[in-house]
């Protein structure tokens, strides 16, 4: 049986901590702690002093809070439930053609804007949509691994408060994998559009099938063509061949109609993120900056860049191998010759690189596919040069060769500005690599490291593509910045705790909590940020100089109804959430400027008086300026947010982050 | 504390069903604190009939049960009511091993093999080097060289059949203190029952689905 989450959260949460409103000054304020190798005294232009930014894994905007009616007064949003695309209960709204996905018939190269006239629609009898599946999720409990059979099996993970452990002992499908997913209502026969994962078997509290979220899939599913552009949509993304996509790039895959589903908000489903959306600020014009999957996210949200191959040494180089052809098969719908990890999108004769570039250079603004010659940029997940322990990663392995693009850590360093990056089960990690490394220096391998040390098993679930610092040399060759700087979650805790919160923070959880489908669950994630801010509730002072972000790598794959604003060949992408707590951004507003997960570069780079990272970094991009009647397309794209218009200085109010 | 429990009257039943067991390496009983310095604290140890329970400080929330004579050590989380195998988590299973003060190697042996760090079949050699005393207490000085070339050398007590200090080529030492030879409570050398097997690979199995994973 579902347990009544808020309810339970409620009931189980400390007494507010009053808090007196009082306006802190700008200039006069200088945080106390010194963490992380760096001051935490730096003049800062706004009043807060640290920024923690929380990043969880794949959930899109609509997914999230489609159904979600903001709590501010006078505020709106732009999700499904206000286009009119569902009703309030999930069911199919007055305007849920505007959702309408298709099929495509075969075409000889590959492409992003699908000919209309080689489009047809989905529907519920002669053209069914692929339907969701189980697609990996756990059928079962099991001693292993979440979900648990028993609560004191489940306490494996550190990183939620034990009142939540709960949480990793639920949510077992029930059904074999790569199922027709029974668990959602109506699945079979759902219509071509969005369906709700609320029903008598399936909440947000249950595992549900993953699907694939990579580079030429994710341009092939948001079907852009200028000659679909409309005044409200000047880019012509159509977003409307997420299942088609899914379910003919590859002959084995199996992740079909999982796209199109969504939570609903308003029925209690990501119940601790619409709290925070309610009492705080939520964006709802802020995206996933690459399009594709977790390591180039976070690798852009690092750099404001994307990684290349090299010789390790900085020097662009040719990979041996792993180069992408998603030209279709002979024979085909949409079969990817070779679904590989890196283009050199200098050369437009590469497969698939010609039909994006094209498309970027078509836009009527300045828009530039920022790919330097003869560099093979890294388009889906490869693993970091480094292991976590600083060691470099045998070539035979694959990994992305040391990296030298600069990242924000280098010039926070540079500033002697406090930070660290703070991964889940990253101590265990370390352990894995060292031992790893010492049983096999040739071909460390951490997945055996486990077996033969389970009591660090955890280790495995520590996300080395999503910590953009590990892939870069300047960071992980040097052993006394890689240890002040790369941490565990168990040491944000106690630096919250013992006022050694550094300036800046990036927190990502591991694996098991990080909300991922198929092997997290959004509820699990919750947990996780809740942990956080509990133990920034007991601090109220360090929490009022503080702005948490929360958002995700990306949307996972999952279809969403947004504008989107492509910059450069890699992205954007779909609309993600980004949460902003701070005494400055309450109310339950929604901001609506354009941003993604640069803007948040572009905050810390503000508030430190820092430069661009790079000179072809996107923190170079200008603030959005409104367009008159539309606050979701700038006037003067490519236009990036700062975020600092989600604030109001002038108003100061240290409440709970929950009630 | 556990100590208490150690009485002289005991201690002696024990050495007279030494005797009658003729010395073999099960019938030992005895606590120690046990100072590692990777750990920086100490641990506790105790030993009873060829099993092994350790304490150590760098796992405060469990235990490891070494049976010598099973061969098999375990790693026990009780707040979490589950048992793993030990592997290689910690070389302290390895190590602190009831042994043949006359042949120790067969058991060092055994129990990397069954930790996984020695391939079945690879020989240790051992070198006894003589006697010394070790906080008054007689030894027998050995070098053991393990198949991978990794040495260590220990200061193995008869009377105890167990290795008072370790010194291993890196640097490290183990050193046990406060010895009380006694009858050791039987529920100490036990996992609690209820208790469930924790699987590392099916944890690996699903971490391997998600994003947090890249296959080298």
């Amino acid at each position: 049986m579902r347990p009544n989450l808020l309810n339970r959260r409620r009931r189980r949460l400390k007494a507010a901590i009053c808090a007196s409103v009082t306006a802190l000054s700008a200039l006069g304020y200088v945080a106390a702690g010194h963490g992380a190798g760096g001051d935490n005294s730096a003049v800062t232009e706004t009043p807060i002093k640290h920024v923690i930014i929380l990043i969880g894994e794949n959930r899109g905007l609509d997914h999230t809070f489609g159904v979600y009616k903001p709590k501010g007064g006078g505020q709106t949003i732009s999700n499904i439930l206000s286009k009119g695309i569902v009703n309030e209960d999930g069911t199919p709204g007055p305007n849920f053609a505007l959702a309408q996905q298709y099929a495509v018939t075969p075409q000889g190269l590959y492409y992003i804007g699908a000919p209309g006239g080689a489009k047809t629609p989905y529907n519920t009898t002669t053209n069914l949509m692929p339907q969701p599946n189980t697609n990996g999720a756990p059928e079962f409990q099991s001693t292993g691994t979440p979900p648990f059979p028993t609560i004191a099996e489940a306490a494996l993970e550190p990183d939620i408060e034990p009142a939540e452990d709960v949480l990793l002992t639920t949510g077992a499908t029930g059904l074999p994998t790569g199922v027709l997913d029974t668990r959602v209502p109506g699945a079979g026969t759902l219509p071509a559009g969005p369906f709700m994962l609320l029903g008598p078997k399936i909440t947000d509290d249950d595992y549900t099938g993953d699907m694939t979220h990579r580079f030429y899939q994710a341009w092939q599913q948001s079907d852009c063509s200028l000659a679909n552009a409309t005044r409200a949509n000047p880019t012509g993304c159509l977003n409307d061949l997420f299942p088609f996509v899914m379910a003919t790039y590859s002959a084995t895959n199996k992740s079909e109609g999982n796209e199109m589903g969504f939570y609903n908000a308003e029925e209690e489903e990501a119940s601790l993120l619409k709290t925070l959306a309610d009492r705080f600020t939520l964006s709802d014009n802020f995206h996933q900056s690459f399009q594709g999957g977790t390591g180039a996210n976070h690798f852009m949200f690092g750099t404001g860049d994307a990684g290349f191959w090299s010789d390790g040494n900085g020097n662009p180089a040719t990979p041996p191998s792993n180069i992408a052809n998603p030209n279709p098969k002979g024979g085909t719908i949409n079969q990817y010759i070779a679904d590989n990890n890196f283009s050199n999108c200098s050369d437009v004769t590469q497969p698939g690189v010609l039909p994006i570039v094209s498309y970027i250079e078509s836009l009527p603004y300045g828009a530039e596919p920022n790919c330097a010659e003869d560099h093979y940029y890294m388009l889906d997940n490869t693993n970091p040069g480094f292991l976590p322990n600083g060691t470099v990663v045998p070539a035979v392995q694959g990994a992305l060769p040391p990296s030298p693009v600069k990242t924000i850590g280098d010039a926070l360093l540079a500033k002697n500005i406090s930070w660290a990056y703070f991964g889940g089960s990253f101590n265990d990690a370390v352990i894995l690599s060292n031992e790893a490394v010492a049983a096999n220096p040739a071909n460390p391998n951490l997945a055996a490291a486990a077996l033969a040390d389970p009591a660090h098993a955890l280790g495995t679930a520590y996300c080395q593509i999503c910590n953009p610092f590990q892939y870069a040399t300047s960071i992980m060759s040097n052993a006394a910045i890689r240890t002040a700087h790369l941490k565990d979650t168990t040491d944000l805790i106690a630096d919250i705790k013992n006022d050694t919160l550094p300036a800046v923070s990036v927190g990502k959880p591991d694996g098991l909590l990080d909300g991922h489908p198929q092997s997290s669950k959004i509820d699990l994630f919750e947990g996780y940020v809740q942990n956080i801010l509990d133990a920034l509730e007991a601090n109220p002072r360090l929490k009022a100089q503080t702005a948490v972000f929360i958002t995700w790598d990306e949307a996972g794959g999952y279809w969403d109804s947004g504008f989107i604003q492509p910059f450069d060949f890699f992205g954007d992408g779909p609309r993600i959430p980004l949460l902003i707590l701070s005494p400055y951004t309450t109310g339950g507003k929604v901001h609506h400027s354009y941003g993604d997960h640069v803007s948040l570069l572009k905050f810390i780079e503000r508030n430190w008086h820092l430069s661009p990272l790079t000179d072809r970094s996107r923190d170079n991009l200008p603030n959005p300026k409104p367009r008159p009647g539309d606050p979701y397309v700038p006037a003067n794209m490519p236009a990036l947010s700062d975020l600092f218009d989600a604030f109001d200085f002038a108003s100061f109010n240290n409440q709970p982050y929950l009630e | 504390m556990k100590d208490s429990m150690i009485a002289p009257v005991f201690a002696l039943g024990v050495l007279g069903a030494l005797a009658l067991a003729g010395g073999s390496a099960s019938a030992q009983q005895f606590s120690a604190d046990f100072v590692a310095t990777a750990a920086g604290a100490k641990g506790r140890l105790y030993v009873a009939n060829g099993k092994v329970r350790i304490e150590t400080p760098d796992f405060p929330d469990g235990f490891f049960l070494v049976d010598g004579d099973a061969g098999s050590a375990w790693f026990v989380r009780p707040a979490r009511r589950v048992f793993m195998e030990a592997r290689q988590s910690t070389r302290l299973t390895r190590l602190l091993v009831p042994l043949d003060p006359d042949d120790p190697c067969g058991q060092w042996q055994a129990m990397a093999e069954r930790a996984g760090a020695t391939a079945p079949g690879e020989r240790w050699r051992c070198d006894r080097l003589g006697g010394e005393s070790v906080d008054g207490r007689e030894t027998v000085k050995y070098r053991a060289l393990s198949p991978r070339r990794r040495l260590h050398e220990a200061w193995i007590a008869p009377t105890l059949r167990f290795a008072v200090r370790l010194e291993t080529e890196d640097g490290a030492v183990v050193a046990l203190e406060n010895i009380e030879e006694g009858p050791q409570p039987p529920d100490l050398f036990a996992i609690p029952a209820g208790y469930r097997k924790f699987d590392p690979q099916a944890l690996i199995d699903r971490i391997k689905q998600s994003d947090v994973w890249v296959e080298p």
